[in-house]
């Protein structure tokens, strides 16, 4: 059984302009993402600001009801059994917030020990324990409000693991922190779910999902485009090539005209100061650099490079495709 | 249900700690009613009716109870939303108003230093004496007070929460309570219709037990009275937390983002 | 000249509607009309159980006492929101010419603070059945306005302190409650400690509520000609002393970058 199943799950906000003449537009910020997790695994749901992603992580915990769709973590409904949720889940997320300032960062663990239900006995070798485990042993009596940023989400960590949930979900846990901070909390993240538990996770940062994921969703404009190991995902890529030609008052068109050539997977134009640089994906049967410039007809054209797709432009090419 | 009562204890503790630890808070909490309080010493001082400072100083204790209770409760919600902290709180698997409930005790109970503070300077500047018939009463009475306002708060900081401007309202409650509940004059003043009002409000009974207990009288089925208003509230209040929740997590204002 | 004027009429009101996040009708209603009245309803009823004063003595006094709210926190919002928004340095950084472009924001909150104090004189006596000898009303219309102007001025040394202070909130409740006590809003300034009344005298609204109680006794205009003309010169003493604070202020922040550190 699945620990975690997302199925058809869609959210739509409403949003309201104007003072007077109130106007509400519907936002569709999810559209139908179905995906499921195993136990033990750590899922990555990596796309764009803006995909849905804490959205969708928002329903699974419970935050959020879904406009339609369903969703179950350990069998339990999010929405007709949340409270049975709730006690089987950690949740994590990225940002200053969320802590109570004034406080020392061992009352707020020891008050949502008293909420998640942590018997009385057990919280102060729990609390040691997790201190421990995100180092931050020794600095627990300290008011949180002179924590970094690093420390406040080793704390959130902590917090997220009190009552020793069989599943966590972190959204964009490493975002804002520094590049060494950020290393060692993925250690945390990586040791978290070599020791069994199911843990899903939000990102934008490509190389983090790929570093820590068994498996990726990749999620964009609210629906998913593509789902695998980080390896399927670099296989969606790595046999074609990617072209980079760079342009000089390129009619509008000139990405267009390249797009409809066969074999052309995606073309997207990136403004340099003088130039622009139409990247041309492309299949590995697909069309030459020749084909390519001969499309272009006579705008005018500078360096020409091709080179070996990355992840980066597998990432990029699903997310911003129509 | 003993971690119901954990958890209520747990919590009051802690929000009882934040708010000690305000020093805006604390020290506007305090001076605030003071300025009331005078005001209506020498009103009554001048008018030369001293026997009434007692009778007033007893009520004008409790203003800063409600001062310290109204505006904060009505923005509790919005505060932990900036905070980050309302869908933390949300996401627990207790009952919301388990979380909710000791942060307006704990504002209510921060009251008790204006309290301390009105008595005294009732008593440091204008002599008014404190002389208490029942004392153990008179003891009782005091927390029971505090602890209905702060179901009060309660029931009004779940009542308002779809108002961003709660506070306005929480605001605008402060006079009206202090008029109505009979903190500085008896209620005998007002219209006849004023009554029903006043006697459905849980402060009204608490005062009344606090007067009754120091100048003499029956202050227990005044006391009795309170407590049971303060339950209602407390009832009423998680009725609707329920409610509520549930239809923040279908219009997604748990959280700012 | 008409630049000056400009500044000051049309940065002034949108400075006031920019940052007096106060306008929304359910932030206006409770805290400009409710409160007020009941705050007259409270002290009408001490009063009365005191055995004092008229009904009309405190419907006046906080009336126009709780101009003091709006002229207060609307000045130290329009003044103190310029360095939350960091808004600041760039108005200052140009040319406008300094008294209209700091008096230009002290207009609305005039307005502001005379509407607050007339709608709850014409409410709260219209409650309490308080009546005013018709040709009264003008001249005591004049008196309110006069007293939001002093106040005011009042508000813009607190809003010029306020740029200093970490929590202006307190001290503008403060600056209130002080008023309430000093200015013999509930008891008249002759009845308080002989110590407070020099500082009851040197503050705005106490000649102002004293002006507007003797036109509602009867007194003629000319009677009060001299009370009025005290008020002004205490509200341009709090005007100059605010806008004295605010330039010495802008000086130190070219100084020691002090003014844009929220």
């Amino acid at each position: 059984m699945a620990v975690v199943e997302a199925v058809d799950l869609r959210r739509t906000y409403k949003t309201s302009t104007g003072l007077f003449r109130r106007r509400s537009l519907e936002v569709e910020a999810v559209r139908g993402v179905s995906f499921e997790i195993a136990e033990g695994e750590l899922f990555g749901l990596l796309g764009p600001n803006g995909a849905g992603k804490t959205t969708t992580i928002k329903m699974l915990i419970t935050l959020l009801i879904p406009t339609s769709g369903e969703a179950r973590v350990l069998g339990y409904d999010v929405v007709k059994d949340a409270r049975e949720v709730r006690k089987r889940i950690g949740y994590v997320f990225g940002g200053d917030r969320g802590l109570y300032e004034r406080l020392p960062g061992i009352d707020n663990l020891r008050y949502f020990a008293e909420l998640y239900g942590v018997p009385p006995r057990e919280q102060r070798a729990r609390i040691d324990e997790l201190l421990e485990l995100v180092g931050l042993k020794g600095r627990e009596k300290e008011k949180v409000e002179g924590y970094s940023k690093g420390m406040r989400q080793r704390l959130h960590i902590a917090r997220g693991l009190l009552h020793d949930p069989p599943v966590l979900f972190l959204d964009e846990p490493t975002i804002g922190v520094d590049p060494v901070g950020a290393r060692e909390l993925r250690g945390t993240i990586a040791s978290l779910a070599q020791a069994g538990k199911t843990v899903l996770l939000t990102t934008h940062y490509m190389f983090e999902a790929d570093a820590l994921c068994d498996r990726i969703a990749v999620i964009a404009k609210g629906e998913i485009v593509a789902e695998g190991t980080p390896r399927d995902l670099k296989a969606l890529v790595t046999e074609g090539t990617v072209v980079e030609i760079e342009t000089f008052d390129a009619p509008g068109d000139a990405a267009d005209r390249l797009r409809r050539l066969p074999g052309v997977m995606s073309v997207a134009v990136e403004d340099r100061e003088q130039a622009q640089v139409l990247v041309v994906q492309s299949e590995a049967t697909g069309t030459t650099t020749q084909q390519l410039l001969v499309a272009l007809g006579d705008v005018q054209v500078g360096r020409v490079s091709a080179r070996e797709p990355t992840l980066e432009d597998a990432y990029v090419s699903l997310v911003t495709r129509k | 249900m003993r971690q119901a009562l954990r958890l209520l204890g747990y919590g009051w503790a802690l929000h009882f700690k934040i708010l000690s630890r305000s020093a805006f808070d604390g020290f506007l909490g305090v001076l605030w009613p003071l300025f009331f309080a005078t005001i209506a010493f020498f009103m009554f001082r001048t008018g030369g009716n001293s026997s009434a400072l007692l009778y007033t100083s007893l009520g004008a204790s409790v203003m800063g109870v409600w001062s310290s209770t109204s505006v904060a409760a009505s923005s509790a919600l919005q505060r932990e939303r900036w905070a980050g902290m309302l869908e933390l709180l949300a996401a627990a698997p207790v009952h919301f108003s388990l979380i909710l409930m000791p942060i307006t005790l704990a504002m209510s109970t921060v009251g008790i230093y204006s309290m301390t503070a009105t008595l005294l300077w009732g008593r440091l500047l204008f002599g008014i004496q404190l002389h208490v018939q029942h004392l153990l009463l008179f003891a009782l009475a005091i927390p029971v007070a505090i602890l209905s306002i702060g179901m009060l708060g309660f029931l009004l900081s779940v009542t308002v929460v779809r108002y961003r401007t709660a506070w306005a309202l929480g605001n605008a409650l402060e006079y009206p309570v202090w008029l109505v509940c009979g903190f500085l004059v008896p209620l005998s003043l007002f219209p006849g219709w004023v009554r029903p009002i006043s006697w459905a409000l849980a402060p009204t009974w608490g005062i009344r037990a606090i007067r009754e207990a120091a100048l003499g009288g029956s202050p227990l089925p005044d006391l009795l009275v309170c407590a049971a208003i303060g339950l209602g509230y407390a009832a009423a209040g998680m009725l609707l937390v329920d409610t509520v929740l549930r239809s923040a997590r279908s219009r997604a204002t748990l959280s700012l983002t | 000249m008409s630049y000056g004027l400009r500044v000051f009429f049309v940065g002034g009101l949108m400075s006031y509607r920019a940052l007096f996040n106060w306008l929304s009708p359910w932030i206006l209603i409770p805290s400009f009309l409710v409160a007020p009245l009941f705050q007259i309803l409270l002290f009408t009823y001490v009063g009365r159980a005191a055995g004092l004063e008229s009904d009309r003595f405190y419907v006046i006094g906080n009336a126009i006492q709780y101009a003091a709210i709006p002229c207060l926190f609307a000045m130290g919002n329009t003044i103190g929101g310029e360095r939350w928004q960091q808004t600041l340095p760039l108005i200052l950084g140009t040319p406008a010419p300094r008294i209209p472009l700091f008096l230009g924001r002290a207009l609305p909150v005039v307005g502001n603070g005379f509407v607050v104090a007339a709608v709850a004189l014409v409410v709260g006596s219209a409650i309490l059945g308080v009546r005013v000898p018709l040709g009264a009303v003008a001249p005591i219309a004049l008196a309110t306005a006069v007293s939001a102007l002093s106040c005011t001025g009042l508000g813009l040394v607190n809003a010029a302190l306020g740029l200093r202070v970490r929590e202006v909130a307190v001290l503008s409740n403060v600056i209130f409650g002080v008023l309430l006590v000093f200015c013999g809003v509930n008891v008249a300034v002759g009845d308080l400690p002989g110590w407070m009344q020099p500082i009851s005298n040197a503050l705005p609204l106490t000649h102002g509520i004293e002006a507007a109680r003797r036109l509602a006794d009867g007194v003629a205009f000319g009677g009060v000609t001299g009370l009025l003309g005290t008020e002004l010169a205490i509200g341009a003493a709090y005007m100059a002393l605010g806008y004295g604070l605010l330039r010495f202020f802008e000086t130190m922040s070219r100084r020691h970058a002090t003014l844009e550190r929220a």
